[in-house]
This record gives structure tokens, C-alpha cells and sequence, in this order.
């Protein structure tokens, strides 16, 4: 889909026009139970097209697959991943995984909460940043601590000064990618 | 192109192998670059297109290539060369400021000492790779291919023996034999409990209700272990391999990947293998002409640890909420869709196409007798090298730690190594003897777990630690029943008042007598083990804890800033 979708924060007939070309191509269930399989999958198609995921479009799955939208709230408070508010300008992964952990992952939460006024989930309140704190581990310990600014861009070994640094580098910077990780 | 029968397969093979053969030949040079979600992070896409650059303004003639990762972290950016009489050397961190340099000497038939690490084959000069302490414990099996073969290139894998142990199958196997091979490898579940998995695939072979799945678990939510997704990134199609022979050995048509959804690089490429596959028709219906059916569905999750679990894994699956329920009935009698079910973990999984290709007695010469077969180990922490590495069952855990991984970054002095991921309690350095199996580690009320330890060093306060892990497992419960939802709520409660300077001497006896509670009433294995880690602190670290109580007897200063370390879940905007 196209660019500037990424930061709306309502959604428009256009777009779940789009949404609902994109189902109709690739979540099309042969039976009831795959339509259950494809449930995840769309929600998650939908929160890398939006960066969140809209009531309307979870409508528009429930109604596409066959399900209640109810059904569709609880998973989306269930599963950890999915935003049901629109995300700030930029967007960024904290590990706190074992590894980070011991780096001292912990002192970053507390610069969060004590400097930018945000924990898990939130946004700053100029909406440049969202943070999520990953309770798993990113998978590149050997640069703990460690962030992801907008589902690319690593910054590790990092300490409170660097830490501050590098979210002021990414939220000096406008745009932010199109896309909103994985699929 | 589609291959049609066991015949046009073989040509393919044979066609392919020669081409990978040719990256090694000596007429031209090859370089790959190792990719993987770790060496991006480290900027290895830099690397590559400094290179790619050079090669096109005519530094050097070159073929370049990119490779999964190898598992050697510390060595990211990595990448393999090999050319005109320089046998295949592997040169790690190798920034794009090295590039000219590199270029430059191997354009003069040099090699670039300053990032060389060793060579793969035969060298009268160059140190060998397998003498680098990095290497030298380690026996690469399931890692193989790791660096070597473009995962995105089901071609590579083929020239690598890959699917051979399908064809095999297809065509000179039954589905019996398939599982008895499983079997007489001995190969026990890599995902925590270690349970046979042959017989596991026996049960499923017999169960009787239709249709049957056969499900790979690639969850890997813990915090403290990245060995699964390695194993997707650098050889994605050998975790699909085995999870067709699993569909053909238990008689399902159809077989499920269930891939964390942060794991971004190993969804691609694993999406991308299955794709291929069906593309030259190694998936699919009639396979090759044998009668055989077999589909592969790759589902994504969404960062709720508790979907690792089986059951819960299935409900995921089947578009719920991942709660566990109460067995029996285990999956294997009623899984996705109520049909038998048989859920693996990747990495056992992985070894599958070569026990069927060489045999599981093969397979059972490696490791001990009780556990064998190899292990991939990922270690965390102040080490000197991280990665993945794998070794023999049986391995000490001390030699991994001090030679494979180089022992304890300079200036750091080790307190401690945590075991069994947020599911047992931590080895001290005097019990780190052990050999890494599935029984050893229990004499120290330790566990093997996902083979991921978390070594750490003595800034890291043991109440603070155990906190940490406590609180996984808390936040991390799904909620379904009272003891793992309020027990462990209150433990972290208990320990919070410790770290507040609030601890009182019996807070330890009701940190055992709740961590009782939530072991034996809860439901499943997340609460029935989640107060372990805290109860292991607690015992090889006293004296952290007595320091907080002990302190806690002299008042509160008025208007002290309370020091506390925050909830995950308590700060939400
Ligand atoms: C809370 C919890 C989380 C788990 N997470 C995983 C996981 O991420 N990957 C995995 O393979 N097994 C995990 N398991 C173990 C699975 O339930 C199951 O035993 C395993 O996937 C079976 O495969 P195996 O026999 O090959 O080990 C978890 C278990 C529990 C209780
Ligand atoms: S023990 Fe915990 S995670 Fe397991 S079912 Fe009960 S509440 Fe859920
Ligand atoms: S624990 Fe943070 S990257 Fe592994």
C-alpha cells in the first residue's frame, strides 16, 4: 500500500477499499477452519499497512472471514503485538531480554518513565515516539542493550547518554518507512 | 520449473551441485557475505554494497554473493572468500571501511590479515578455522550449512544433500520406517523437555483419527535463547525438510510452522522456502509422481511467550487466544482441529534429514547415551565471543564458557550462569563442571531448557535478577488460572518490598510457601516452574537478599526517593 497511510490515525473509505482488495486476494479460505487460521494473519497485515489496527478494519476481517468482531478484540488484547491506538511518528523496540538485562535494559525503562513520561505501549507526548519493551530477546545479544527505531535501525550498547542521543537523532528525523514490520 | 518424477529430481540435484561447487573452485573469486538479523544490526548491508561497488568498478573480478549467518556473532559483519590459491577463508568484522583494503590485497592475491579468522580447507598457510577456539569444541551438524548456502536458494540446499532424505523417503521408505530411524536416533525434544521424540512420532503414527498434522514449534519467546531463528535464517529448508518427513513418518497431509512474529528474517525466508518448494514441486500433491501429499501453512505469532506452549500454540494457531487447557487428552490424540497432532521444536526438527540419509544409529553415536546428538548452545552476557554455537551432548558447560566463548569480557568477574531460560534457578561458578545434557544440570536443581544461559557478573544483584525473571513469568502468565495469575503477582509484590528497603526476615518463608503454591496447583508449565528462577536466586545468593533485609531495619529517610524497578505492564500509558 502506499506511503502516508503509515501515520493516519483514522482510517478512510479508500483504505479499507484497499484492505478489503487485499483480502479478497490473499486471505481466501477454503473452509471455515482456515478462515480461523487466517484471522492472526490479517490482523497482522493490517497493523504493518497501519502501524494499528482500527476498528474498521477489524470489521472489515470480521465480516471477510466470517467471525464476530468480539472474537477479534480478544485477540487483539491477548497477543502482546497488536496496537489499538495509532503509534507516534516513530516507533521503537526495547529488549528486555535476559541479555539486556544484565547490559542494564532496566535503566532505560527508568529514563523512559522518568525523562519522556512513557512505559510499555506508550507515546510521547509530542506523538514522536512509541516505545514497546519486548519481553523476548531481539536476538542480538552480543550488542545488549539494545533498541530497533522503526523496525530496521539497531542501536546497541548502549547506556542512558546514548540512549538519549540516539532517540533524539531518530525523532529529529521527519518521515519515518512506510511499513510497519512484519506481516 | 516443476520436477515431475525421482528421475528429473536427480538430474536437478546433480545439475546444482555442480554449480555450488564452482563458488569454491579456484579459477574465480567468490565472496559471500553472511547475513543474518544479527549482522544487519551490525551494518553487514554496508559491507555488502561497499563490495558490490568495488567489484563494479573493477577492483576486482568477483563473484558476489550472500550467505545466512554463521552463528559467529562476535565476528559480524562476517564474510567468506574464496579464489585463485586462496581456499575458503572466513575474515570477520569486516566493516565497509575494511572493504578497500580487502579488495585491494586479495586483487594482489594477498590475504587481509586483519580480519582473518582461519580457512575452511586444507591450508599449508593459513591457520585452519576448526583450530580457532571459537570452533574447536564444536561439532556442526545442524549448523552445517550456516554461512555456507544462500538461504534464499533452494538450490544451494539441494547441492548440500538437501531433500535427498525426502526423496529417500517418498520412494524407498515407509512412513514405519521413517519414524523407526526417528527412533533408534534417540533424539529427545530440544523445546524444554526432552521427551523421545520418536516415540512421540509413534504415537501419532498409530493414532487413528484423519486427518493428522504434524506441527513445528519455532515460537522461541523466552528472553534469553535466539537459537531457533538462527536455525530458520541461515538453512530455512532444512527445518521444512523435516517437518515433511515428520508429515510423511505420522501420516499427515498437512504440516504447521508457528514462527514468533519479531522473528522478521526467519517469517521471510521461511515463507520464502515453502514457496520454492511447492515450486519445483517438493510440496504438494502427487509429489514427484510418488501418491504422496503434503502442504505446509506458516503461521506468525504475536508476542505472547505462553504461545511457545503446546497447547496454547495450537489455539494460536487456530485463531484464539493462546491459553493452555488441562491433559489429557495430549495432542497427539486431540491437537489442531481436535486431530492428532505431533508438535516439535525446530531444533528437533532439524536433525531429522540427516538421521534419515545416514540412519539413527548414526545419530546415536553422537552425544551420550541418553542424550544424543548434538546441541545448540546460545550463551548471553559479559563474554569475550557471543553466538550459537553446537556442540556434542555431553560438552562441559565450563569449556563452552571459557573456550568457545572466550570466558568473561575483560573487567568483568563472573557471579553466576542462569539456566533453563525463566524456569530454573542459576549454576555457580564452582558447579560450572557440567556437561550440557538433558540430566546432568538437575544436581544442581538446574536445567538444560532451550540450551540459552545467561551468564552475568557481579554488578548484576541476584534480587534484582530474580525480580527480573519473576516478572516474566507474571506478566507473561496467560491468566487462565488463579494460582499462576495472583501467586505470582504477589511474589513480585514480595520482592518489590525487599528492593523498597521494606523486606522483613519472613518475606523469605512466604516467597517459599506461595512459590509452593503456584508450583503445584497451577495449570500449566509456565506456573508450575515460574517462581523457580526467584527460589534459585534465593539459594545461591543469600547474601544479596540478607543485605536488603538487614538494611531494611534502619528507617526510611523522610522524602528518600524510593528505588524501585518498574512493573512492564504498571507503567502503561
Ligand atoms: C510456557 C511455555 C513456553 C514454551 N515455549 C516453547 C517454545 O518457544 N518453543 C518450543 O519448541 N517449545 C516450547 N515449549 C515446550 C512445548 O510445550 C513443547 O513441549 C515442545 O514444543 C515440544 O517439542 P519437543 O518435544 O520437540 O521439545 C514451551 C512450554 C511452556 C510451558
Ligand atoms: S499456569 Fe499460568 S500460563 Fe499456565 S494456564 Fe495457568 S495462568 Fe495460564
Ligand atoms: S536479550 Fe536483548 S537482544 Fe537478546
Amino acid at each position: 500500500m502506499t506511503r502516508g497511510m503509515a501515520h493516519k490515525s483514522t482510517v478512510e473509505q479508500a483504505d479499507l477499499d484497499r484492505l478489503q482488495a487485499h483480502l479478497e486476494e490473499h486471505f481466501q479460505p477454503r473452509d471455515h477452519e482456515e478462515a480461523q487460521e487466517l484471522i492472526l494473519g490479517a490482523l497482522q497485515h493490517v497493523q504493518h499497512e497501519f502501524g494499528w489496527v482500527p476498528l474498521e478494519a477489524s470489521q472489515a476481517i470480521a465480516d471477510h472471514l466470517g467471525v464476530s468482531v468480539n472474537r477479534i478484540y480478544g485477540l487483539l488484547t491477548f497477543y502482546a503485538d497488536f496496537r489499538t491506538e495509532p503509534p507516534g511518528e516513530h516507533f521503537m523496540l526495547l529488549c528486555h531480554g535476559a541479555a539486556c538485562f544484565v547490559g542494564g535494559s532496566q535503566k532505560l525503562i527508568h529514563e523512559l518513565r522518568d525523562n519522556y513520561g512513557i512505559g510499555q505501549g506508550g507515546t510521547t507526548a509530542d506523538g514522536k515516539l512509541t516505545v514497546q519493551i519486548v519481553n523476548g530477546c531481539l536476538g542480538v545479544c552480543d550488542l545488549a542493550p539494545i533498541v530497533q527505531f522503526d523496525h530496521e535501525k539497531y542501536v546497541g550498547n548502549l547506556d542512558v547518554d546514548s540512549f538519549n542521543a540516539a532517540i533524539e537523532e531518530i525523532t529529529a528525523n521527519g518521515s519515518q518507512r512506510e511499513d510497519h514490520g512484519a506481516d | 520449473m516443476v520436477l515431475t518424477d525421482r528421475a528429473a529430481f536427480d538430474a536437478h540435484a546433480a545439475r546444482v551441485r555442480a554449480e555450488f561447487e564452482s563458488y569454491t573452485s579456484d579459477s574465480e573469486w567468490t565472496i559471500s557475505v553472511c547475513v543474518s538479523e544479527d549482522s544487519k544490526a551490525k551494518g553487514v548491508l554496508d559491507t555488502f554494497e561497499h563490495l558490490r561497488f568495488r567489484i563494479e568498478s573493477g577492483d576486482i573480478e568477483a563473484r558476489l554473493r550472500t550467505t545466512g549467518g554463521g552463528g559467529w556473532a562476535w565476528a559480524d559483519p562476517s564474510i567468506i572468500v574464496s579464489g585463485p590459491n586462496h581456499p575458503a577463508v572466513l575474515y570477520g568484522n569486516v566493516g565497509s571501511d575494511d572493504v578497500p583494503g580487502l579488495v585491494a590485497a586479495l586483487a594482489s592475491g594477498h590475504t587481509y590479515d586483519a580480519g582473518l579468522i582461519g580457512a575452511f580447507g586444507e591450508s599449508d598457510t593459513l591457520p585452519a578455522v576448526a583450530d580457532h577456539p571459537y570452533f574447536k569444541l564444536q561439532t556442526r551438524l545442524l549448523t552445517q550449512n550456516w554461512g555456507m548456502i544462500d538461504p534464499y536458494s533452494i538450490d544451494d540446499y539441494i547441492a548440500n544433500d538437501g531433500y535427498a532424505a525426502w526423496i529417500k523417503a517418498l520412494f524407498d521408505m515407509t512412513p514405519e520406517e521413517v519414524v523407526d530411524e526417528v527412533k533408534a536416533s534417540g533424539v529427545r525434544g530440544r523445546g524444554g523437555a526432552g521427551f523421545p521424540a520418536g516415540i512421540k512420532w509413534e504415537s501419532g503414527r498409530r493414532a487413528q483419527a484423519r486427518p493428522k498434522f504434524m506441527a513445528c514449534n519455532s515460537h522461541e519467546g523466552e528472553p534469553n535463547v535466539y537459537k531457533d531463528r538462527r536455525l530458520i535464517e541461515s538453512d530455512p529448508h532444512r527445518i521444512l525438510e523435516g517437518i515433511m518427513l515428520g508429515c510423511y513418518g505420522v501420516g499427515a497431509e498437512r504440516g504447521y510452522n508457528y514462527v514468533g512474529g519479531e522473528h522478521l528474517l526467519a517469517v521471510e525466508r521461511f515463507r520464502h522456502a515453502v514457496n520454492e518448494a511447492y515450486r519445483l514441486g517438493l510440496l504438494g500433491d502427487n509429489i514427484l509422481g510418488s501418491g504422496v501429499n503434503c502442504h505446509i501453512r506458516l503461521l506468525t505469532g504475536g508476542g505472547a511467550y505462553i504461545c511457545g506452549e503446546g497447547s496454547a500454540l495450537m489455539y494460536s494457531v487456530m485463531g484464539e487466544r493462546g491459553q493452555p487447557r488441562t491433559k489429557p487428552p495430549r495432542s497427539v490424540e486431540e491437537g489442531l482441529w481436535r486431530r492428532p497432532t505431533v508438535l516439535n521444536n525446530t531444533e528437533t526438527l532439524a536433525p531429522v534429514p540427516d538421521i534419515i540419509r545416514n540412519g539413527g544409529a548414526w545419530y546415536a553415536s553422537l552425544g551420550t547415551e541418553r542424550s544424543t546428538g548434538t546441541k545448540l548452545v546460545s550463551m548471553q552476557g559479559p563474554l569475550a565471543r557471543l553466538g550459537v554455537v553446537e556442540v556434542e551432548m555431553g560438552v562441559s558447560l565450563k569449556d563452552i564458557l571459557y573456550e568457545t566463548y572466550g570466558g568473561m569480557a575483560e573487567g568483568k568477574t563472573l557471579k553466576g550462569v542462569q539456566t533453563g531460560g525463566v524456569s530454573a534457578g542459576p549454576l555457580l561458578p564452582d558447579q560450572l563442571d557440567v556437561a550440557v545434557d538433558f540430566d546432568s544440570l538437575q544436581q544442581y536443581d538446574c536445567m538444560l531448557g532451550s540450551g540459552g544461559f545467561v551468564v552475568f557478573d557481579d554488578s548484576v544483584d541476584a534480587v534484582e535478577f530474580g525480580r527480573y525473571l519473576m516478572d516474566f513469568n507474571r506478566w507473561e502468565s496467560c491468566s487462565k488460572c488463579t494460582p499462576c495469575r495472583l501467586g505470582n503477582k504477589a511474589l513480585v509484590e514480595v520482592v518489590d518490598r525487599i528492593l523498597n528497603g521494606r523486606g522483613q526476615e519472613r518475606d523469605m518463608q512466604l516467597i517459599e510457601s506461595t512459590a509452593k503454591h503456584v508450583m503445584e496447583l497451577s495449570l500449566c508449565g509456565l506456573g508450575q516452574v515460574a517462581p523457580a528462577p526467584l527460589i534459585g536466586m534465593m539459594r545461591c545468593f543469600p547474601e544479596d537478599f540478607e543485605a536488603r533485609i538487614d538494611a531494611a531495619s534502619e528507617p526510611i529517610e523522610a522524602g528518600e526517593q524510593q528505588r524501585f524497578v518498574i512493573p512492564l505492564a504498571a507503567v502503561g500509558a
